[in-house]
């Protein structure tokens, strides 16, 4: 599908760079607006010619796991840090891809990220936007990268 | 910047031409983390000059009525037209809020809006950033209109 392979690229550069963690991409497919349960996501949109959303979804385990790799701090629970964190990933996620999509740097402007966390919540695209998810694996655990695009002509 | 004030037109602005609901707004919840009990939301990113997110965010009965009145059907519950209102509405906002700021010379470009729902979700952004948000009523209860952003 298009673009899971920039997602694997910058998600792999990111975590290995930043995080200090090796993750292993899954196989690509289109998410729908499946329920999230005890998870945390980091969204951010992209406005310019290309609008669109990346998004990561953890679970909770996972999110605290990569927060206490980035931030070299433990933490227990989702507090105000893992939102950052999961927040900046996002930004950071999105900023790769940017780069890889958008090389000139005029086509695509990103907006600021939120967290959404909580026992049950869904999140979805609402435009005509095309979709790809990567799910990925590390220490067995788990987290999803969702990307949202779409290019006005 | 008065986002207090251009929330509170562009809202009051885009129920009364597009939903036909008449809505009163109220003043500004204190800056703080304030939990809105709140089971439907959309949000919208905005970037250029500042970088923001702006949302809307509903209890699941007014999230019905709301998307109810815009597409003139009853509905029951938060299926994915009520999304796509809501979705609606929050691209008309953000619509509507970059050109009340396009003349304080303030350029700004949308994202794409994003819905979420649910029966326990809280919503941050970075720190940091300022957050001003806006409650309403309408007949079934209260919405709240958030933007959180910040200065480039």
């Amino acid at each position: 599908m298009e673009y899971a392979q920039d997602i694997i690229d910058s998600t792999q550069d990111i975590f290995s760079s930043m995080i200090m963690l090796d993750v292993t991409p899954g196989e690509s497919f289109k998410r729908s607006d499946e329920k999230l349960s005890n998870s945390i996501s980091g969204i951010i949109g992209l406005a310019g010619n290309t609008k669109g959303m990346l998004a990561i979804h953890m679970t909770n385990q996972a999110a605290l796991a990569v927060t206490t790799a980035f931030l070299g701090m433990d933490v227990e629970e989702i507090d105000e840090d893992v939102r950052d964190a999961i927040g900046e990933l996002a930004n950071m996620l999105a900023g790769s891809i940017k780069s890889i999509l958008d090389p000139g740097g005029s086509d695509i402007k990103l907006s600021m990220p939120s967290a959404i966390y909580g026992e049950d919540y869904t999140i979805d695209c609402l435009a005509d936007a095309q979709s790809v998810t990567v799910p990925f694996a590390f220490d067995g655990m788990g987290f999803m990268v969702e990307l949202q695009l779409r290019k006005d002509s | 910047m008065d986002f207090a004030k251009i929330i509170s037109e562009t809202t009051e602005e885009i129920f009364n031409c597009m939903i036909f609901i008449d809505i009163a707004a109220q003043s500004p919840l204190e800056s703080g983390k304030q939990v809105l009990a709140c089971h439907v939301s959309a949000m919208i990113g905005l970037t250029g000059d500042l970088t923001a997110m702006l949302g809307i965010h509903c209890p699941e009965n007014v999230g019905l009525a709301i998307s109810g009145a815009m597409l003139g059907m009853e509905l029951e519950e938060v299926d994915a037209d009520v999304k796509d209102a809501l979705g609606e509405i929050s691209n008309m906002l953000a619509g509507g809020i970059k050109e009340r700021v396009s003349s304080e010379n303030i350029n700004l470009d949308l994202a794409i809006p994003t819905a979420v729902a649910g029966t326990s979700y809280t919503i941050s952004a970075p720190k940091g950033s300022q957050r001003v948000v806006v409650p309403f009523t309408i007949e079934q209860g209260q919405f709240f209109v958030e933007i959180k952003y910040q200065l480039n």
